[in-house]
């Protein structure tokens, strides 16, 4: 706690360091763009993946639809490739949904979590504010104290003032370098946190694809024109 | 038909100025002559007696022939030679009738005359085959002629006089809809003509006509094809130029365009050109006909040339009912918008008298009093086009909810939220694969569904209508018809409307068939093509991942392996965001300990005497008391509990002693005071009996948090009034002496009283004392 430019009995206006308040605001900054766009990823990402399960399901409604249609009963070869073109639909839907499961477990969910902590750390940030505020309070009440000529009522209240300042700045001080220390690992814990995330992205995609030409081959033995 | 007795030799002088055309062939005749000989004669016999019957009756067809009639002509023409036949006898007979009355005058004077007028005969029919030869040479060459002319104007018409018309300004509404059928039309006549060139043969050549007439059969179908839509679609040519004669000064200009693109013909319309297709068709039977007649019966394409004038008059007659049928189908096809007041202006009583004589006739129907004319062909036609139509509106609904979720899809910008990882591989593939999924091939994907897919639905759909209105006005007619059908003598109108029903009827029952097969071929590729676009779908994004797959640092994990992996890092990320969280908040949720006020610290220990630690509570938000008994109790204050429910045995209200005032607090607004303890202070007195480490807590916060554990210093203080001790656990002390403060509170936590240190260690309360260092 060297750094706090803080000596008995020197008045100071500066409680905290500009530097020291600079580097505070940089890092808060940081984490609070942070939780917007971990909001806004959740929020696309659920959007996404709900409009591509229902994106699935219309397609089987397609092929379910034209099956249950009497058409279907006049012409045997009509039939066949509405059956294959249903098969393949729903075939297509179920990896999909698996799919979209998969990117719920390790996407959807760890967003959610990542974002539920910046709570408590919007919380943290506010009580240490409100340290801070108490302790600009009774540094100042110190500070007038001491100005005072030192009687005996004055010395005991000034005592009695840095008894009461001491426990607030060291909880200040606390909070503060705790904040400090703890906010650019947070920041930096997001590469590793969010990394596994990245790539089930990136591989949860090519399980669907893969199962396409399959389904579509199956539907595509219908004549074509 | 009569045949007048005549002398053979004024048959003859009467056969020599005539101009009409003999039907025979000369051509055959000079061919056989180049043949045997005794055979030609015996056919020039033949040939010269049906020559002159046929110039008898030619007389008299001549006389009665007129311009317009062909198809007078042609029966006559057609029956003519049936008549000859029967009346050859007959004119022989009379023929030689008159030769037996003569025969007393000079039988040797006829003989030499009948010689005489046979060389003659020969000659007459030598001369006059060459004239039919010729003649029919001349409707040859007319025909091909005529065509070629007709399809050179056409031509000009719809290249330049279309294209000089398209520079207008202001522009023309609907003129391409004018030229609409026009190049099938001129694509068949320049076939027909190219089919002739290409053999080569001129039309000197017997082989011609036989050329002619092949290349006629075999476009028989097309041409029919071709003129039928022109056809049918005339009218609206003339209601379009008519709309633009309307508009005087367009209408010159227009006319200034014709006269300048096609100078060497004195055309004052648009519709001289337009008109030529149909009575360019309506001219072939007249041109076959022609050269038919002019033709000799044993001419070895004769009978083609039959057929081939038949066809084109069968063309015609079919192009006809087409058109009459695609008028009545216009007529009751479109769906009319009408508004109230509209349908209540139509309500005459002749529509009144036809819509309750509709309507009783359906109630027959329903009662069993009427039977009903049921045609099952129809029914089955009619129940196949209605699956259809819902099938069609069921699939269009889909896909357009399908294209509504992709858009949906493509409306979420995932790859824009990065998070600043812009140095870690996993999120910049993230980002450009999903950047590339979103630019091109997903809208690629959504363009081709929309042309290939919607668009053709959409235009199905929007057809469904007129067969559907068709549908609806059939039964309609049919029930007026029913009423009438058994009425054995028809009015004019009840014939119209009979004609009116059976014309739909036949309408339907030869187009509906095409129209369900077609629709269903066309739903059938469309799906073919669905799960084309699918596997294109999906062939562009497995090029897209495999080409980032090498990057990825698990991509060597199989599926299984890499979901198990993905678990479980995520699991692990999760653990340690909660160790990272708690950390965080077991330091940051120490909120300072603030000594309590003098009054509060009073308060605290007077409850505490009274009640015990265990009971004390504090408040944590302002309590107004609202009903009997309760307190109003401000922030921060210290209460302590006698019980927990009231008399009514409600939980939630807490009987509480404020000091003084009993009464009753909310149970939410209090929270557990705990009495701050702290470690001990390091002190050179090593008899602290009290040093009590543990977690502090403050009242403050709903929960428990640890705290950093401070070391409370150690004060010399100096007593600022006397005090007595009244225990043995208590210091006396004069005011100003000198004492070390050991613990600032009792052992209970009372802090109105501390450990000091005198002359023997013992409790001195704390007010009263100042401090100093």
């Amino acid at each position: 706690m060297s750094w706090i430019p803080f000596k008995i009995g020197q008045p100071k206006k500066q409680i905290v360091s500009k530097t020291v308040e600079r580097d505070f605001e940089r890092e808060y900054d940081k984490l609070q763009k942070l939780e917007d766009q971990t909001k806004k990823l959740h929020k696309d990402m659920k959007k996404s993946t709900e409009a591509d399960l229902a994106m699935s399901k219309a397609a089987v409604k397609i092929s379910a639809d034209l099956l249950s249609n009497p058409l279907c009963e006049q012409d045997q070869a009509f039939l066949e490739s509405m059956t294959a073109l249903d098969t393949a639909m729903r075939r297509m839907d179920s990896f999909n949904q698996e799919k979209v499961n998969q990117i719920q477990k390790t996407v959807i969910d760890p967003l959610k979590k990542y974002s539920g902590v910046f709570p408590s750390l919007n919380m943290a940030v506010k009580r240490r504010e409100q340290a801070l505020q108490d302790y600009k309070r009774l540094q100042s009440k110190v500070e007038k104290y001491e100005e005072k000529e030192k009687t005996g009522p004055v010395m005991v209240k000034l005592h009695q003032a840095r008894e009461e300042l001491r426990p607030v700045r060291e909880d200040f001080e606390a909070k503060n370098k705790q904040l400090l220390d703890e906010m650019p690992k947070f920041y930096h814990s997001r590469i590793d946190y969010f990394q596994p995330s990245f790539e089930a992205l990136i591989r949860a995609q090519p399980l669907v694809a893969a199962q396409l030409p399959v389904a579509a081959e199956k539907a595509q033995r219908l004549p074509l024109l | 038909m009569e045949v007048p007795r005549r002398p053979q030799p004024s048959t003859f002088t009467l056969a020599l100025p005539k101009p009409a055309s003999s039907a025979l062939s000369p051509l055959g005749a000079l061919q056989k002559v180049a043949m045997k000989k005794p055979m030609t004669e015996k056919l020039q016999e033949k040939d010269g007696s049906t020559e002159e019957n046929q110039c008898e009756e030619e007389t008299f067809s001549t006389a009665e022939e007129s311009d317009v009639s062909v198809f007078v002509e042609a029966p006559a023409e057609t029956s003519e030679p049936v008549d000859s036949n029967a009346s050859a006898v007959d004119s022989k007979l009379s023929s030689q009738d008159s030769f037996s009355e003569e025969s007393s005058i000079s039988e040797e004077r006829l003989a030499q005359e009948a010689e005489e007028a046979k060389k003659k005969s020969e000659e007459e029919e030598a001369a006059a085959k060459e004239r039919a030869a010729q003649r029919q040479l001349l409707a040859i060459e007319e025909l091909v002629q005529s065509e070629r002319n007709y399809l050179r104007l056409l031509q000009v018409s719809t290249v330049t006089i279309r294209s000089n018309l398209q520079k207008l300004q202001p522009p023309l509404a609907n003129l391409d809809s004018m030229f609409l059928y026009i190049e099938e039309v001129i694509n068949v006549s320049s076939r027909l003509l190219s089919l002739l060139d290409q053999k080569h043969v001129r039309p000197g050549d017997p082989l011609f006509l036989e050329t002619l007439c092949d290349s006629f059969l075999s476009l028989s179908s097309d041409i029919e094809a071709a003129y039928k839509e022109y056809l049918a679609n005339y009218n609206h040519i003339t209601v379009v130029e008519n709309s633009y004669k309307q508009k005087e000064g367009l209408w010159n200009e227009v006319v200034r365009v014709i006269k300048a693109s096609a100078p060497e013909v004195n055309a004052t319309s648009l519709s001289f050109f337009l008109v030529m297709p149909v009575q360019r068709i309506a001219r072939y039977p007249l041109l076959l006909q022609t050269i038919q007649k002019h033709t000799d019966r044993a001419h070895p394409a004769y009978a083609l040339l039959e057929q081939t004038a038949h066809t084109s008059v069968a063309l015609n007659c079919r192009i006809n009912e087409y058109k009459r049928f695609r008028e009545v189908a216009d007529k009751y096809k479109k769906t009319e918008t009408l508004t109230i007041k509209d349908k209540i202006n139509r309500f005459n009583s002749h529509s009144i008298a036809k819509k309750t004589a509709r309507l009783s006739q359906q109630i027959k129907h329903e009662t069993g009093i009427a039977p009903k004319l049921v045609d099952e062909e129809f029914d089955a036609l009619e129940g196949f086009f209605y699956v259809l139509e819902h099938g069609i509106l069921e699939l269009l609904e889909n896909v357009e909810t399908y294209l509504h979720h992709l858009q949906g899809f493509l409306a979420c910008k995932t790859e824009e939220f990065d998070f600043d990882m812009d140095g870690e591989k996993a999120p910049i593939c993230y980002k450009e694969i999903t950047t590339a999924l979103r630019q091109w091939i997903l809208p690629t994907f959504e363009k081709r569904m929309r042309t290939l897919i919607h668009k053709p639905l959409c235009a199905l759909r929007d057809l469904l209508v007129g067969p559907r209105n068709l549908i609806r006005k059939r039964l309609d007619k049919l029930l007026d018809y029913e009423v009438i059908e058994a009425k054995s003598n028809l009015s004019y109108e009840e014939q119209a409307v009979a004609n009116t029903y059976r014309t739909i009827n036949t309408l339907l029952l030869n187009e509906l068939p095409q129209f369900n097969g077609v629709a269903l071929q066309m739903i059938w590729s469309m799906l073919g093509t669905f799960s084309c676009l699918h596997k294109d779908l999906a062939s562009d994004m497995e090029q897209l991942f495999q080409s980032f797959a090498q990057q990825l640092p698990h991509s060597s994990l199989g599926p299984g392996a890499f979901w198990e992996w993905a678990d479980s890092a995520v699991l692990e990320g999760a653990r340690r965001l909660e160790t990272l969280c708690r950390s965080v908040e077991e330091t940051l949720y120490a909120p300072a300990v603030q000594p309590l006020s003098p009054s509060s610290q009073h308060r605290l220990k007077q409850l505490t005497d009274k009640h015990g630690s265990g009971k004390i509570y504090q408040v944590i938000g302002t309590v107004v008391g609202s009903r009997d008994l309760d307190l109003n109790l401000a922030k921060g204050e210290l209460v302590a509990l006698i019980s927990e429910t009231d008399t009514r045995g409600d939980k939630r209200r807490w009987l509480v002693d404020a000091g003084g005032r009993r009464g009753y607090a909310p149970s939410s607004k209090l929270i557990r005071y705990h009495q701050p303890t702290e470690y001990p202070p390091p002190s050179p007195h090593p008899t602290l009996p009290e040093g009590v480490t543990g977690i502090r807590r403050h009242s403050y916060s709903p929960e428990s948090r640890p705290v950093t554990v401070r070391s409370q210093p150690c004060f010399q203080v100096l007593a600022a009034y006397d005090f007595t001790a009244r225990g043995n656990h208590e210091v006396s002390v004069g005011a100003g002496e000198p004492v070390r403060v050991l613990e600032p509170h009792d052992k209970r936590g009372n802090p109105e009283w501390s450990l000091v240190e005198s002359r023997r260690c013992e409790l001195l309360p704390l007010t009263g004392t100042s401090f100093i260092f």
